[in-house]
Parts: C-alpha cells; structure tokens; sequence
C-alpha cells in the first residue's frame, strides 16, 4: 500500500482521459437526429455507471478497503461531478488511511524519515495536480476549494516546514493566476486570505505579508478600478499593517492621507459603486461614532471638521461634470451628517442643501425612493 | 426544462415584457410533483448531492402556491428519514454522509408537514440525536459551526445550525452569545457580512447572518442604516437583485437581498414592483428553456454551480411572496 507508484498510474490514468473528455467537448453533439439518439443511449449507459460506481465505493468504505481502485473510482465520479461532496469525503478517508499507514511504518523503523517525508508529498502533489483542472473548470465549487485547503493542511501537519510552505507559497501563486482570469472570483479571494494566514504562521517560518497584500490590493484596483473585493482587502489590510508596525499617530495620519488621495485618483470614474463605499468608508474615520475602529481613532474632533470640509469642496468640484451620478449627492449627504455631529447640529443652510440633495436623490435614482424619503423624515424628527 | 439552475443561470436575456405576467401555477406544481419521475435523466443523477434540499425548496414553493398537499406525505417522510446517518445527521440523499447543509433541511422538511415527531420512530435516533449532531459542530471557542466532520467554516453553517436547533427547540445546547458575536465580528465596513471574518460582504452570507441575529433576537447589534444601505444598492436598473457591488443580477439573489432587507424591515427601500417583473420574466424565460434540447442542458451542467431542480422555483415563489406580503 505504501508504494506510492499506483498512486501515479491512477494519476496519470486519469489525466489521459480527462483529455479525452476534452476532445469530446469540442465536438457539436447537437448536429443530427442520429447523433441525438446515440447520445441518449450513451447517458443511460453513463447514468446507470454512475449509480453503480456510486454504490460500489460507499461498500468499499463501509468495508474500509481503501485500495488503488477505489480511489480512481472517486477520481472518475470527481470529474464527472464534482459536487459529490461525499465522494470527495471517502477520497480524504483513503488519504488519511495512508498517511497512517505510513507514519507506522516509519514508527516501526521499516520506512526511513526521507522516505516517509517523500511518500507523503508525493500523494499531497499527486492530489493537487488532479484538482486543478477541476478547480479551473468549476472555480465556485466549495467542495473542490475545501479539498485544496485540506491537502496543504495535510502538509503542514506531516512535512518539514520548509516543504509545506514551499507547497504553501505555489498556492499563491496559483490563486493570483486565478485572480488574474476571474479579478472577482469570491472563492479566490477567500482561499488567498488562507493561503496567505498560513504562510504568515510561524509554524512554517511566516512572517506578516500585510504589506505585499496590500500592494496587490493597488495593482489589481490599478487593472480594475471597479474591484470591490480588492478595495474591500485593502481596508482589511490597512488596519493589519498600522496595528503590526505600531504605527504612530503621524504615520497613521499619512496613511490616510495617501488612502484620500488614491481614492480621489480613482474617483475620475464617479459613476462605479465600489469606488463610493471605500469612500464612505474614508469618511467613517472621522465620524466621531465609528472612528474608534478606523486607522485614525484619535483625531481631533477639529482635524475631522478639516477633513470632511475638504471632502464637501472635492465632490463638490466633481458635481460640476457628473450632475447625473446619484453618488455623488449620498457622499454630499453623509459629509453634512458627519459634521452635524462633530458641530452638534446642522445650520440652517446644511439642512436646506440636504433637502435638495435628496430631492435630486428621489429623481436620479427612483429605484431607492423609499430609502430616501425614510432619510428625509428621520432628519426632519431628530434633527428639528 | 433544465433540472438544473443557480447563479448566472436564472436571468434573463431580454428586457421585453411578455404580454401577460402573471404566475404560471399550475405548470409549476405539476413541474415539482413529476421531478422524482425523471430517475432515467442524467440531471437527476447529477443533482443527487442536493436532493434533500431540492425537496425543500419544491415543498416550500408547493406551500407557497396554496398547493401544501401536492408531494404525498408518508413518501415524503420516508425519505426524509432515509437520508439520516447513524450520527444524527441527515446526507443530501440516502447513503451521502451527514452534512449541516442538509440537516437544516431535513428538520425544515418535517416541520412544514408537521411531521416533526416522526424522527423519533427513526432507527438513527430522534429530535435530541439530531440536535446533538447540530450542537457538536460548534467551533467552542470561536462560536462559529462547521459544516461536517472535516470542518469547514462558514457563517451559512452558523446560520442552519441556529434555524435547525430553533425549530426543535433545542438552541440551549449551543453558546448563542458566542454564535452572536462570531457574526459580529463578520460585519464588514460596508455594514454587510461574510463568511468568515475579514472576508468580503456577499448577499447570501448577509441573508445568514441577518437570519442568525434574528433568531437570537440580536438585531440591535446591525448597523441597520448601512446594511440596509449596501442591500438597497443590489438592485439594478433593470429591477433584479446582484449579490456583490459591480456584478450581475441574478434570480436567485432576488431571495438572499430581499428576505434580509425584510428581515430589517426595509424591503421599501428597493422598488417592489420592477422586482416582481424581473422574476416574472425570469419565470418566462423558464418556460421558454422547455423548447431547448434536453443536450444543451446536459452540456451546460459542470461549467456552473449546480443548484437542484425546484430551486429556481422556490426562490421565484419565496421572493415574490415575500415582495406581495411587504
């Protein structure tokens, strides 16, 4: 069982007919009646495989026989439906007997440290290998994402730290190449925060990489300006890096500047969601309410007036281009309410340019109308 | 018709209204009654991972359309009760292992046909024995619940596992106040929620984790301007509901943004009506997909997640039944 040689020509089976089924996919099964009907007979065959493929390996498991075969009958289910979550259960069952198998071997002295360290890698590769194309395939299967995530926890827990991080840091790479074709991918940004904890864990000599994450964060806004996941990390990240270097309140202060200043850089596109509530979310930090958790929790309550006063007068010279971009009128709005709490009370004059704020709210974006007019009256109540 | 729908699957190509809107009732019951006949298509096999949620989502849609008798009930319970797992727990069909996923929908099933004591006659043990399944997910320290025994996190389990105890009556055998600050501490900036902390703000982790605090009765702890906020703002010209900032509506978030925004009582903050015309016409695109080779449907299958057979219904039904009572 220990010869990890059957584990390769499972493998390798299977990769020829993953080629195959490729092929397949590129002919137009759909062209003629006679091909119809071959292709009926061919799914009842496929279908009736399938349960009795199913039905064999839920047998072998209650048996406990983890042989060879059994696992390429998952690897063949797998690629068929990757959503079997349960298959991809008796597939860690069969790994899990080995890894037994093979710690108790090297436990009793048949099986050197090298070769035990190399045994199990080799099924931890192998396995990898098999998932990629299914993870290139279905890139928002969970089960295939989970999987993944269980094999290199399997190499932290059984390799040198050397080697599993060195499997950790191909990870990465992986995840940015996916990231690359799919710049949203939730899954992808997910498993890159895992990807990336564990490569931080001292376990496997990991420092923080807070910094280089937060870089990413710029270059993949600097593809896509309309990337929320990306704006959405880097606000995450901020945090992390002030809180890990000890930042002081100046160098915190300079963080924020630079965040304004690359979030106006951004702004030339007023029309983009994302854009907005990273803007918003700027502005939290000096709403005395929130701010305790904003990368500036100790900012004068003067400072803030100063900041959101030079906000007002930003959007407001961007009014003059985009009078038809509803978000620009929401920023206005949540800057006159910021400073409604920071002055204790609104002026006269706020409250009037709040009320034609939202009446063009009301206009531009009707789709919100009760959002806005649930603005309006609460104003009217607390703010008399 | 595709067995076969999820998200990218359930809008619709077109903006132009059809003659009549209107719901097609009676093609949907019989649509959900004869979907255990199609045991000879490949879809059905195909699907198999999500057959017990699949009979929830028909049975609720069923429920939905006045329709509550339409599945035979003995039946109904049998198979409920087949797909239980020495455990506790219940698998997405009989001889699938024990999943939270799918628990939560087998309790959900015997509530709604007031079946609830039956799990007692179960050989696998009763009420107590699945609670106690629920209950040993928890992460103690954290609060949070894992889906299964290789532990997977995600506030989706957090979620299931709270509803799943709630119905049996049973949320004592877990810490709440954990499970409550674990969602907490899964607010993002945007005033919505992700699957775990420092993860992005999803509709469907929103609708979790707004239905968690509802449950515990801890919506105070929401930011209820913001959330309801980032919610509104997933409605899109043409009426229908996206699941993150900048993507593509989608029926079935239709379900997740707007049992949320109800949960905080704001479904006003969308327009209702633009809704119900943007599933109405997903609903016709649904009919129209009856013409398109059963092959294409085949084709299509593994390059998209595959939610089971009804589902696009129940969402239809749900959601539309949600926007009516508002």
């Amino acid at each position: 069982m220990c010869d990890n040689v059957w584990y390769s020509t499972v493998f390798l089976g299977a990769r020829r007919v993953s080629n195959a089924q490729q092929m397949q996919g590129k002919e137009n099964f759909a062209t003629s009646e006679s091909t119809k009907v071959w292709w009926q007979i061919y799914r009842k065959v496929y279908v009736s495989g399938s349960i009795a493929k199913w039905n064999l390996i839920v047998a072998k498991v209650d048996e406990k026989d983890f042989s060879p075969a059994l696992l390429e009958k998952t690897s063949t289910l797998l690629r068929k439906n990757p959503e079997y979550y349960t298959i991809w259960n008796v597939r860690r069952r069969i790994f899990n007997n080995e890894f037994n198998n093979i710690n108790r071997q090297a436990d009793q002295g048949q099986l050197s440290e090298d070769n035990k360290y190399s045994q199990v890698l080799d099924i931890i590769n192998l396995d990898l290998q098999f998932i990629f194309p299914l993870l290139l395939q279905y890139p928002k299967c969970y089960w295939i994402w989970n999987h993944r995530v269980w094999l290199l926890q399997q190499a932290s827990k059984y390799l040198l730290a050397d080697r599993a991080r060195s499997l950790w840091e191909d990870e990465l790479k992986l995840v940015s190449k996916m990231l690359g074709r799919d710049s949203r991918n939730f899954h992808g940004w997910g498993y890159r925060r895992i990807v990336v904890e564990n490569l931080e864990d001292r376990a496997l000599n990991g420092k923080s990489m807070a910094r280089d994450e937060y870089d990413y964060t710029t270059k993949m806004i600097g593809q896509n300006l309309s990337n929320f996941s990306a704006w959405h990390n880097r606000s995450r990240l901020i945090l992390c890096i002030l809180d890990e270097e000890r930042a002081s309140t100046q160098e915190r202060q300079e963080m924020l500047d630079e965040e304004i200043k690359f979030i106006h850089k951004a702004l030339f596109d007023p029309y983009d969601q994302s854009l907005w509530f990273y803007h918003q979310h700027l502005l939290s930090t000096f709403d005395p309410d929130i701010a305790g958790a904003s990368m500036m929790p100790d900012l004068s309550n003067e400072s803030r007036l100063t900041y959101v006063k030079a906000e007002q007068e930003f959007i407001e010279d961007l009014i003059e281009d985009v009078e038809d971009s509803k978000w620009v009128y929401q920023a206005l709005i949540e800057c006159a309410l910021i400073e409604a709490k920071l002055v204790n009370g609104l002026s006269e004059k706020m409250r009037t340019n709040i009320k034609v704020w939202l009446d063009k709210l009301k206009q531009l974006d009707p789709l919100r109308r009760g959002r806005w007019i649930d603005t309006e009256q609460r104003l009217l109540k607390d703010m008399p | 018709m595709s067995l076969v729908s999820g998200p990218g699957r359930g809008g619709q190509k077109t903006n132009a209204l059809p003659d009549e809107l209107a719901l097609a009732i009676d093609q949907h019951v019989k649509y959900i009654q004869q979907l255990d006949t199609r045991k000879d298509e490949l879809q059905y096999w195909m699907t198999e991972h999500l057959r017990l949620n699949g009979v929830y989502w028909g049975l609720t849609a069923l429920h939905l359309m006045g329709h509550p008798n339409a599945l035979p009930h003995d039946q109904t319970v049998q198979f409920v009760l087949e797909c239980q797992n020495p455990d506790g727990g219940f698998g997405a069909a009989p001889g699938h292992d024990s999943h939270m996923l799918y628990t939560l929908s087998a309790v959900q099933i015997l509530a709604t046909i007031n079946a609830l004591e039956e799990l007692e006659k179960s050989k696998h043990g009763g009420g107590d024995k699945v609670a106690a399944f629920v209950a040993s997910l928890q992460d103690r320290e954290t609060g949070t619940f894992a889906g299964d025994e290789w532990g997977e996190q995600d506030t989706r389990f957090l979620f299931c596992a709270l509803l799943a105890l709630a119905i049996l009556d049973k949320t004592d055998l877990v810490d709440v106040n954990k499970a409550v600050a674990y969602v907490k501490a899964c607010e993002n900036f945007d005033g919505s929620y992700g699957r775990i902390p420092g993860a992005e703000s999803h509709s469907g982790q929103v609708y979790t984790c707004v239905g968690a605090l509802s449950i515990t009765k801890r919506l105070d702890l929401a930011n209820l301007d913001r959330l309801g906020a980032w919610l509104s703002e997933r409605q899109l010209p043409n009426g229908g509901l996206n699941g993150r900032p900048e993507k593509l509506e989608d029926v079935c978030y239709s379900w997740w943004v707007l049992s949320s925004l109800a949960m905080i009582d704001k479904v006003h903050w969308i327009d209702k009506t633009k809704l119900t015309n943007f599933i109405l016409r997903c609903q016709v695109t649904m009919h129209e997909s009856r013409s398109r080779t059963t092959l294409i449907s085949i084709d299509r299958i593994p390059s998209k997640v595959a939610f089971l057979t009804g589902l696009a219904i129940w969402l239809m039904y749900s959601t539309l039944f949600s926007v009516l009572q508002a």
